[in-house]
């Protein structure tokens, strides 16, 4: 592949200073006992090899909250043109970015994501330890990448196997090849070696095809869901911290001389949701929502954006108070067939 | 992009989240995942706590009313005109006619500015909070049992125990995260029982629902504690050792053998049987309650046998077991331990006794007054001529609301300090635009009474300040200068009064997640739960309690027996839930949840209109049928200010407590 690189580690924040000048640096931080994106004052302060964020990186391309125009005696557009470089993503993070592209710009593009997706440089670091929540192992999202990423580092010890996967990446290092070499034998072979022992880590396998294969043959009863439903918080913490779920719903917010309009994160686990004029809630049954979620990441977005509406990052499993996150669902649909 | 780790606005769980600003705006909210409480969770509430901070009907700059309509003023006029107002109501009858509300959403640190400013700058003891509506009955009840009146063990224990017992809490909806423990420990193999008289969530999910009739909490546990002391389930050993005054209590529970408790509350006495065996049979039992228990006229009673059962079994004093009192407000225990109560300073020091009085005096150099002030419902009854109200809503959240609308109209004086405005501005002569949560340092403490740092998010909208900046202002206008140069200096001097804050410093809160009080001194790690080795009192005391109905039962006329309450999306009265878009967006109705058979005979359908009448009002509401009331009951949330269910509610007081008895009254229901 064109534009590897091996980066010493010494020379990381020399690099990352640079591309500071020009963007706002976000990379995990260290917060008491949490581990959080934010953006970076202390370069040497960053976390390398944190735990999966919460929420997942989509916070900088669809923040939770955000102004989108604004109407005086004209109006205003707001879309966010800032730039900014992510460090310290994860694979799978970076793998759910194909599906929300085609969400978001297939067809009728949305130029607030646009923007946003535009100006923002990802850089992901191959999981040498996942988490004990992940499961991207078995959907091919992770825990490293063969394409997709803006730069992908390897971790290598004292030094970075680094991959660009764009031109602004490339652009990124050969501006600074100064602070790089090309790799040589050894370096690919203890990146395999990062490969190989990375996979071997991984606690958990779930297979989403098999879920699929659950639901798409009507073999799981109503039982099953309602007990599912059951320990539903409606918190809808699943939906915000999910990489892939693109919930929201839009308001106004009338200020004395001016009107603001505003996007924020919603979820399909409210029945209002899909509220229609006179108060008609077609899922107003509890159980419904449920499926819904889960028929829409394992049927429906295969159908429409040609693959799973889960990347395996582990996430909802961290957040669900309920304890009925994907892959805890999917492990118990095989003891659950109707 | 920048995250501020504060803690949770809304319920008493005390949730630690990050606010994430970016140029100035809060543009989101994300749990933190180390917390003991949250361990990377938070509830829909949570979530979305960030969105009224910014929202366009903020209060921005201080406003008077002059010849019945409001304008805007400057700090210095609105200030004076406080001052003003205050000394004239004192000089013509006196500090004790003026009344002072605290406030379970401001900090620590403001509510014993708050109560430091009734008693020493206006000099009366005539400060209380909304904790009179919520868990008075909690804080009289178990000084006398326990010698202190809060949840004895904590949350990260749960997850632990061997049985959990839930009485009278709608937990899953009202402390989700706490709820999230107990499904915890339910799914690794722990008993969950639950008393309610409604078919809430967690009643569903538990091994055994004790569906008792609203009010009948004291004949249910004495049935419960009766089946323990006949079939020798009592923790004699504890009982002889730990406690006092048991053969008079145990000579009372004769009258209470599970048939007649059966015939009072309505649940089966197999079942009475069953749960006090399954209580009673395990060493890590913990017992939990809520409104259910104290928003009645017997709600010290009630917390009185809950505390007699745990003391009968040995259920205390160790971690797993205790009785853990679930506290509403993200800031009730602190409100309460900064002793913004009528008849304490902080850390429960009884204003009666003269010693406590001569250290506060020594250290505010004031005279102090020596008689209890009035609670919140003596004020509404015409005690007071001028009250100072920070960041609560009587005109909602108090029964009888018509009765205490009019006592704020016939006050001579009210000033009232918030967030928005609320129906209770709507009554003010001056209003004074707060800073919200997000806006200010100070600390929280939450229901375990875990004390945590909330941290400075964004500034304040407008002129906005923060409480404890205007109640500072206002004292130095009326001749007592309080110089805090911040709201840590404000956490020295209560450390310095409060014994079981003693060694809760700002600096010490800045690493790991709050300390648990009491912390005596600077190197206590803190009490993760109470009782150890012996009650705060010393012995435990028995408390002999009987079964009293409730102070207004159905009858021919008003049929339905009505119980109040709140629900998973709102927020009391909806002040900041109900300017919060998703929020909103789900629950924007007020609505009577009916009993399916009950809706067939009066025709009522599903969505339609209601109006339900009491002795003291009426309201229209939209009917939801539903299995989750009994025949006989119906259920009506306090939020929405458009149908007031509290101008229905009983004003009828617990006598000890004062707690009005939110949960039983009765009224009639007609289609619309
Ligand atoms: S469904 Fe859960 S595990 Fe899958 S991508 Fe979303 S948050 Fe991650
Ligand atoms: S459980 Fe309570 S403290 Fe936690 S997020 Fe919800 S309202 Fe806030």
């Amino acid at each position: 592949m064109a534009g590897e690189w091996i980066l010493d580690k010494n020379h990381l924040s020399y690099w990352l200073r640079q591309m500071r000048n020009e963007m706002e640096l976000i990379a995990p931080l260290r917060e008491r006992e949490d581990i959080v994106f934010k953006s970076v004052e202390k370069i040497h302060e960053i976390v390398l090899d944190c735990p999966a964020s919460i929420p997942s990186p989509k916070e900088f391309l669809t923040p939770q909250f955000e102004p989108m125009l604004k109407k005086t005696d004209k109006i205003i557009d707001l879309r966010d043109n800032s730039k900014r470089v992510v460090f310290g993503v994860r694979s799978c993070d970076i793998s759910a970015l194909r599906l929300l592209d085609r969400f978001y710009l297939n067809g009728f593009k949305d130029p607030y994501y646009e923007a946003r997706r535009k100006n923002t440089l990802f850089i992901s670091i191959v999981c040498n330890v996942p988490d004990n929540t992940c499961f991207c192992i078995g959907l091919g999202t992770g825990p490293f990448l063969k394409e997709g990423f803006d730069i992908q580092l390897y971790d290598l010890g004292d030094r970075y196997f680094v991959q660009c996967g764009s031109k602004e990446a490339r652009k990124w290092c050969s501006r600074y090849s100064f602070l790089m070499r090309r790799p040589g034998k050894a370096d690919f072979e203890d990146q395999y070696e990062v490969e190989l022992s990375s996979q071997a880590m991984f606690r958990k396998r779930i297979s989403l095809e098999y879920a699929q294969q659950m639901i798409s043959e009507d073999k799981l009863s109503d039982g099953f869901w309602q007990g599912v439903t059951e320990r539903c918080f409606e918190c809808g913490g699943c939906v915000y911290v999910c990489p892939l779920c693109t919930c929201y719903t839009v308001f106004d917010r009338a200020y004395d001389n001016e009107t603001e309009r505003i996007r924020v994160w919603d979820t399909c686990f409210f029945k209002g949701f899909t509220r229609l004029a006179g108060n008609i809630l077609p899922a107003e049954q509890r159980i419904l929502r449920t499926k819904r979620w889960f028929y829409h990441k394992l049927l429906y977005y295969p159908e429409t954006l040609g693959g799973f509406g889960c990347v395996g990052c582990g996430r909802c499993t961290i957040t669900c108070p309920g304890r009925i996150d994907m892959a805890t669902v999917v492990l118990k649909m095989k003891d659950e067939q109707k | 992009m920048q995250k501020v780790l504060t803690v949770c606005p809304y319920c008493g769980c005390g949730c630690g989240l990050y606010l994430h600003v970016e140029n100035g705006r809060i543009t989101g909210v994300s749990p933190s995942r180390s917390h003991p409480v949250n361990t990377g969770s938070l509830c829909v509430k949570g979530w979305n706590s960030y969105e009224f901070v910014q929202h366009p009907e903020r209060l921005r700059y201080p406003m008077i009313r002059e010849k019945g309509i409001l304008r805007r003023a400057t700090w210095q006029e609105a200030l004076q005109k406080v001052a003003e107002g205050i000394n004239r109501v004192k000089a013509a009858y006196g500090a004790h006619s003026i009344g002072v509300l605290s406030s379970a959403k401001c900090t620590n640190e403001e509510n014993y500015l708050m109560m430091k400013f009734a008693r020493g700058v206006i000099g009366t003891n005539n400060v209380d909070h909304c904790a009179r509506l919520c868990h008075s009955s909690t804080v009289g009840g178990l000084a006398r049992a326990f010698g202190s009146g809060a949840m004895t063990n904590s949350i990260s224990e749960i997850k632990e125990a061997r049985v959990l017992f839930v009485i009278g809490s709608n937990t899953m909806e009202q402390h989700p995260m706490i709820a999230m423990h107990m499904l915890d420990a339910v799914r690794k193999g722990t008993t969950l029982v639950v008393a309610d008289p409604r078919q809430t969530q967690i009643a569903r999910l538990a091994h055994l629902h004790l569906r008792h009739r609203c009010g009948t909490d004291v004949a249910l546990l004495l049935g419960i504690m009766n089946v323990i002391v006949t079939e020798g389930l009592v923790d004699k050993e504890f009982v002889r050792r730990r406690t006092e005054n048991f053969d008079a209590f145990e000579s009372l529970l004769d009258k209470y053998p599970p048939s007649v408790a059966e015939s009072i509350t309505g649940v089966r006495a197999a079942d009475i049987r069953k749960a006090a065996r399954i209580y009673a049979s395990e060493k890590r039992s913990m017992l939990f309650y809520s409104m259910g228990i104290t928003q009645h006229i017997t709600g010290t009673d009630n917390v009185r046998a809950c505390a007699d059962l745990v003391m009968l079994t040995g259920h205390i004093g160790l971690p797993m077991t205790g009785l853990n009192p679930l506290r509403g407000q993200n800031n009730v225990q602190g409100a309460c331990d900064m002793g913004a109560l009528p008849e304490f300073y902080s850390g429960y020091q009884p204003v009666k006794d003269p010693k406590a009085r001569r250290k506060f005096q020594r250290a505010w150099r004031r005279k102090l007054p020596e008689r209890p002030g009035l609670t919140l419902m003596e004020m509404m009854d015409g005690g007071v001529r001028a009250m100072y109200i920070m960041g609560e809503n009587p005109a909602i959240s108090d029964p009888d609301a018509t009765h205490v609308r009019d006592a704020l109209k016939k006050l001579d004086f009210l000033v009232v300090q918030d967030i928005f405005q609320t129906e209770t501005t709507e009554y003010a002569d001056v209003i004074l635009p707060a800073a919200s949560f997000a806006e200010k340092d100070g600390t929280f403490t939450n229901t375990e009474r875990r004390v945590q740092l909330l941290r400075k998010a964004v500034d304040p909208p407008g002129e906005a300040k923060a409480d404890w900046q205007i109640i500072c202002e206002l004292s130095e206008l009326m001749g007592y200068p309080m110089h805090y140069r911040g709201s840590y200096e404000i956490m020295e001097e209560i450390a310095l009064l409060t014994p079981s804050y003693g060694g809760i410093l700002h600096h010490r809160l800045e690493e790991g997640f709050g300390i648990q009080w009491p912390c005596p001194n600077s190197n206590h790690p803190g009490t993760p739960y109470l009782h150890r080795k012996k009650f705060a009192r010393g012995l435990g005391s028995f408390i002999t309690v009987d079964y009293i109905p409730p102070a207004e039962l159905p009858d021919e006329k008003y049929p339905f027996l009505l119980t109040t309450g709140r629900i998973y999306f709102h927020y009391h009265t909806g002040t900041m839930t109900r300017r919060t878009s998703v929020i909103e967006r789900e629950e924007p109705l007020c609505f009577v949840e009916i009993n399916r058979e009950d809706a067939k005979r009066l025709g009522i359908r599903d969505s339609f209109p209601v109006r339900v009448k009491s002795r003291r009002g009426e309201i229209e509401v939209s009917a939801r049928i539903t299995d989750r009331v009994p025949e006989g009951t119906v259920f009506i949330p306090f939020h929405f200010r458009e149908a007031v269910c509290n101008i229905l509610t009983n004003p009828a007081l617990d006598p000890i407590a004062k707690i009005p008895e939110f949960k039983v009254c009765a009224v009639a229901l007609e289609a619309v």
